[in-house]
């Protein structure tokens, strides 16, 4: 369907939102008012309706995951902050990696314990799973992470498409290197598969740091 | 959870360090030639499953100059490239950003290229940052372990050559 290079579309999320939905998606926002709800307050990014991706699931090949298909979704009290991006990628992911984990190293440790980061690969035939697990490892402790890998392209692309995420293969130089270029956010997905915020690259720790307070505090998922 | 904290402190100092600026050269490596000089020089830690690196610093070069390419020892990596990151520019720090529209072509999308040369502006100041330009480092012989020392050699168009340390940080 798809030659190597452009396998995976890299605009498929209008095809996601109603035509009908876009007018009054405009005027809320341009009205300002929100839903008066958490997300008024967050620094990421929250879009309304939320995206939902309590379907999606991969294999997560992290020791604790054992290969096993795995929704990309938080506990029933916590979040899962999923990431896609490719171990070869030496600026971008590490950056956002790092930022994660000062972030996550910050919050009250009863907080910590409810988030676990999900990495996507976007570039599965490198990215081998000991080499994810060994990546993600440098950034968080075991147990904390889900390497999420699958060889199947389509799966793949589902995957990215219900988050309104995107990959694509950039052509290999003369040593075979070829570069990935991906969605660069990170999605805080809930319980329930709800994509309640989003942080763009280059969002400081620290309001990610705020966030998941606000997210995980009182009021927030996880109380009653 | 150690070892989550001790990571969370050298990365805030890497961060730190990577975005003070040219202002006080203490924590970096300074070479100078000429009156072009160079601060802050550090390369990220990787893993031992990554063949790739980047290292970035800040070059001050009053009157201006071009950065033409950069290379390191053989020891160190098969080759050193001039590169720059593509796509979405840094969200502006603070401030809530309700985005409710559906997203665009490409939004968000990140990648990076190879650059034939970096300029520097006449007034001033390169800074080589994450998300911005970078060297990178291909074919990495062994992993950058912390605390490790990096030897960048730097062409500039005026200059000429100029050789710094760059410190391995997270
Ligand atoms: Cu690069």
């Amino acid at each position: 369907m798809f030659d190597r290079v452009v396998r995976r579309p890299r605009m498929r999320s209008l095809a996601r939102v109603p035509a009908v939905v876009l007018p009054v998606m405009i005027l809320i926002a341009a009205s300002g008012c929100g839903s008066g709800g958490v997300g008024d307050e967050l620094n990421g990014m929250t879009r309304t309706p939320p995206t939902e991706v309590g379907r999606v699931a991969l294999p997560d090949e992290s020791p604790g995951g054992g290969g096993r298909q795995t929704r990309l979704r938080g506990e029933e009290d916590g979040l899962m902050l999923v990431y896609f991006g490719y171990t070869f990628c030496p600026d971008v992911c590490p950056t956002t990696l790092a930022d994660l984990g000062v972030a996550l190293g910050e919050l009250p440790e009863e907080q910590a314990r409810r988030v676990k980061v999900g990495m996507v690969t976007v570039d599965p035939e490198r990215d081998t799973p000991k080499a994810l697990n060994g990546y993600l490892g440098h950034f968080f402790a075991p147990g904390r992470f889900a390497s999420f890998r699958t060889t199947d392209d389509d799966e793949l692309a589902r995957a990215e498409s219900a988050f309104g995420a995107s990959s694509k293969l950039g052509k290999a130089d003369r040593h075979g290197n070829y570069e990935v270029a991906h969605t660069a956010q990170v999605f805080a997905v809930d319980g329930t598969g709800q994509v309640l915020v989003e942080w763009p690259f280059g969002t400081p720790s620290e309001d990610i740091r705020s966030d998941l307070e606000r997210l995980l505090g009182d009021g927030g998922i996880g109380s009653a | 959870m150690k070892k989550m904290m001790y990571m969370a402190a050298t990365a805030a100092a890497a961060l730190a360090i990577a975005g003070c600026g040219s202002d006080d050269g203490s924590d970096g490596t300074t070479a100078a030639a000429g009156e072009t000089s160079v601060s802050d020089a550090w390369a990220r830690v990787t893993t031992p499953t990554q063949t790739t690196g980047a290292a970035y610093m800040t070059i001050e070069s009053p009157g201006g100059d071009t950065l033409t390419a950069a290379s390191v020892p053989s020891s160190v990596a098969g080759e050193a490239q001039l590169h720059e990151a593509t796509g979405e520019e840094p969200m502006d720090s603070g401030g809530s950003m309700d985005s409710t529209a559906p997203m665009g072509s490409g939004e968000g999308m990140m990648g990076m290229r190879e650059v034939d040369h970096v300029v520097i502006p006449a007034d001033g100041t390169l800074t080589l940052e994450p998300g911005g330009y970078h060297i990178m480092l291909l074919d990495l012989v062994k992993p950058i372990e912390p605390g490790a020392t990096i030897p960048v050699t730097l062409e500039l168009e005026k200059a000429g050559e100029i050789e710094v340390d760059a410190t391995a940080e997270e």
